[in-house]
């Protein structure tokens, strides 16, 4: 007792000392029962005929709106077609990220290692969906992207068990649309991307675009995500006095803002303009609709294409959810929904490497995207719409006008050389 | 000039009233039983699910309790503690990138650590309040904005992944043993610094600066020691979550992540030794597991602050250990030993005799 008071800190930590000692030593001697955990879920699956989907996105937090509309999209496809496929039953958990990639790994770990799932899908956001693909690949675990745009998902880190199913790379979907404004005849280009990986890789994909077809680009600016007056960017790019403004935004608010600006300084009938998917996705659409008539953009996704497979996808997802049309993020949940169910319908149950074979052998004629296939680096290949604003049965959706089929991700260059190139930035625009 | 100071400060007495033998043993008893159930973990049959989430919340507690050492201790409310732990996050990604050994990972989160928290302190150490919470915050700004700008280093906002550990804590155990081992080891090291004579000025200069400037403190120096103190165990904190994500992007040094460092501090409890750590274990548990049956767990997280802010201000740790002061009291019928001992600091020495 004594004892105990007089020496206090000295006595403690040493008495710590020896407590660590003693865990180090515990540590090295005897591995704990639950040496096998990484063995568990790979079993069982064959014989229930279930393939258990963990569905991971950001359902709180900012990104909530475009994480909630990729869940409805994969929803949407087994309400309407039901969750059996070939025997085999899809039975999905959906976990909330809140856009932070600490809780995206939390969960995939929970889903493989507590809830055994044979695939996880998602999250959303790029640092996300690249921190949960390193790791599920590393327990051998597909993992399957239906939005996240980051070039490097299927470049520099790519892996065997990772597959973009619902998307393009940020590079790859705007490169066609560089080519178009060249082919134009516009000759010199002005830019305006978000100050961020995703505006960095949309920007370059344009500018190789437009450079491989001799046009220029003579100004390139960059917005810090946020922004909500445009007014600057706006006087800018009326100053650079181009043939044509490209402008990229990763979808929500900043598209109607910019455009609002645009529209206001009365740069509508004198600029032209190309905007990317997410700038001039249907939320933009129902703020400015008729405004924005004949606007264009270039996107993967077109919801004014005529196919039986947008109408029937467009029709099921305006009962659900009040007449609205899909926008992109829904377009790849249900796109990567249907995709899974393609698969399965040919092959049967198939998990693991079997089932990532199984996608990127497969050519996915009739998709709500067109003709897609997949490259050996599991990215898609598909086509690239230049859409027009057009009111449609009362509504304003993008109609494409030109179409540019079979296009990927690596913008005319050799693989192996675009992949030692440095990542894109501010500076280095490829 | 530090040292000289060390010296004379023996015969300070800030430590408060001293504790009962009584109090004391409870407090060993309970640390020594939790430490037992923590090593016994692995062995309880738990998934290594569980086992990561523990370390999560080990390594989220040791981290937070960098932050408590200068809240609780220097007055300094730090929101820029998670720009510390990235930019040795990111010290050690960027060495595992260029293919270095683990033992290089290790090199190069401590040379970041320490510059950066040396920046940190220099720009803050003549700041108190409000103007030390607004310095922090700017420079954890400025670590985030270097992580996402300068892609060619960190990778941008996808960041780096694929960090690798050492070979020896690769298992999923092993490395829980490690960071339990690193958490015993941190908390220690602040406890000691804490109770130490160099702890007791501090408090001196969280009570009044003026005064202890004019005693001859330099307080800049003290501060900036502090910090660098602070810095050391968030940088450690950072590797040990890298090497447990294997992964590190923006994100962790951002605002939000240092918000919540002192959401934890406050929850748990500012200034007690093991608030931080269940101020950590509710934080991320209610993102991590209650997120996976409530839609609205962001909401939850938010009421349980109110109601800790609104019924126990002292944080769950230090409104227990004041129920528990008073519950003694009451129980110990007519005023004991203790309770003297309790109300009067100045009769420290009579009862060790």
């Amino acid at each position: 007792m004594k004892s105990m008071k007089t020496s206090a800190p000295v006595r403690r930590a040493g008495a710590a000392a020896l407590g660590v000692a003693a865990v180090l030593a515990l540590a090295a001697c005897a591995p704990p029962g639950a040496a096998q955990p990484s063995e568990a879920p790979t079993e069982g699956e064959t014989a229930t005929g279930t393939l258990k989907v963990g569905y991971i996105s950001p359902i709180t937090g900012n990104f909530a709106i475009a994480g909630q509309e990729m869940v409805d999209g994969w929803n949407l496809y087994w309400e309407v077609n039901g969750n059996e496929v070939n025997g085999v039953t899809v039975e999905t958990i959906v976990e909330d990220d809140a856009g932070n990639p600490e809780t995206s790994l939390t969960k995939a770990k929970k889903l493989v290692e507590s809830d055994g799932v044979d695939v996880v899908i998602g999250p959303l956001l790029a640092n996300t969906a690249l921190a949960v693909a390193a790791y599920t690949s590393s327990v051998g675990i597909p993992s399957l992207q239906p939005v996240a745009a980051a070039d490097d998902l299927t470049q520099r880190q790519a892996n065997d068990l990772t597959v973009r199913t619902g998307s393009q790379s940020g590079s790859q979907t705007n490169f066609p649309g560089g080519q178009w404004a060249a082919g134009e005849g516009h000759k010199t280009a002005v830019t305006l991307c978000p100050d961020y990986a995703f505006g960095w890789e949309s920007c370059a994909g344009f500018k190789q675009g437009f450079e491989s077809e001799g046009g220029e680009v003579v100004a390139q600016y960059w917005f810090p995500n946020g922004t909500s007056d445009f007014s600057t960017y706006v006087s800018q790019i009326q100053a650079a006095g181009a043939d044509i403004a490209f402008v990229a935004t990763a979808g929500g608010a900043p598209g109607p803002d910019f455009l609002r600006s645009f529209l206001g300084l009365g740069l509508g009938g004198s600029q032209e303009l190309l905007m990317n998917c997410c700038g001039m996705d249907q939320a933009t659409l129902r703020a400015l609709g008729p405004e924005i008539e004949g606007f264009k953009s270039v996107s993967y996704w077109a919801e004014g294409r005529d196919s039986d497979a947008v109408r029937e996808f467009s029709e099921a997802y305006g009962e659900a959810y009040e007449g609205k049309l899909p926008s992109a993020n829904v377009a790849g949940g249900y796109m990567t929904a249907s995709l899974v169910a393609a698969v399965l319908d040919e092959n049967g149950l198939v998990t693991g490497e079997e089932l990532v074979s199984a996608i990127t052998e497969y050519t996915f004629e009739d998709s709500i995207f067109g003709r897609v296939s997949w490259d050996e680096f599991n990215n898609t290949v598909g086509p690239v719409y230049i859409r027009e604003v057009q009111e449609v049965d009362g509504k304003w959706v993008n109609v494409p006008i030109e179409t540019f089929e079979d296009v990927d991700q690596w913008l005319g260059k050799d693989p192996e050389e675009a992949m030692q190139q440095p990542t894109y930035s501010q500076s280095f625009q490829g | 000039m530090m040292l000289a100071k060390l010296v004379e400060t023996r015969t300070v007495r800030t430590l408060g009233a001293p504790r009962s033998a009584r109090t004391r043993i409870i407090t060993l008893v309970s640390i020594a039983v939790a430490l037992g159930i923590a090593l016994a973990l692995p062995y309880l049959g738990t998934t290594a699910y569980v086992i990561s989430l523990v370390t999560t919340i080990l390594i989220a507690g040791l981290l937070a309790a960098s932050v408590n050492f200068l809240v609780g201790d220097g007055g300094m409310a730090s929101l820029g503690h998670a720009g510390i732990a990235a930019a040795s996050a990111y010290g050690a990604a960027w060495a595992s990138r260029q293919g270095m050994d683990p033992g290089m990972q290790v090199v190069f989160a401590l040379g970041t650590t320490l510059v950066v928290t040396f920046v940190y302190g220099l720009l803050s150490m003549r700041t108190s309040g409000i103007y030390f919470l607004m310095v922090t915050l700017a420079v954890g700004m400025v670590v985030f904005g270097l992580a996402y700008r300068l892609s060619s280093v960190t990778g941008g906002e996808n960041g780096i992944t694929g960090i690798r550990r050492p070979d020896f804590i690769a298992e999923y155990w092993t490395f829980y043993y490690f960071v339990l081992a690193g958490f015993v080891l941190g908390t220690l090291l602040l406890w000691v610094v804490g109770r130490s004579p160099f702890g007791a000025s501090l408090r001196g200069i969280r009570d009044s600066e003026s005064r202890m400037r004019s005693l001859g403190y330099s307080v800049p120096s003290y501060k900036l020691s502090a910090f660098m103190i602070s810095g050391i165990v968030a940088g450690f904190a950072g590797l040990l979550s890298v090497w447990h994500t294997h992964f590190v992007s923006p994100s962790a040094a951002g605002v939000h992540r240092s918000v919540l460092l002192i959401v934890m501090v406050i929850l748990g409890g500012v200034g007690t030794t093991f608030g931080p750590l269940v101020g950590a274990a509710i934080v991320v548990l209610v993102e991590n597991v209650l997120s996976n049956s409530v839609e609205r767990w962001p909401t939850v997280l938010g009421l349980i602050f109110i109601l800790v802010i609104l019924f126990a201000r002292a944080g769950v740790v230090g409104s227990l250990q004041k129920l528990f002061r008073r519950w003694r009291r009451r129980s110990d019928g007519p005023p004991g030993e203790q309770d003297l001992l309790e109300n009067s600091p100045t009769t420290d020495s009579s009862h060790t005799a």
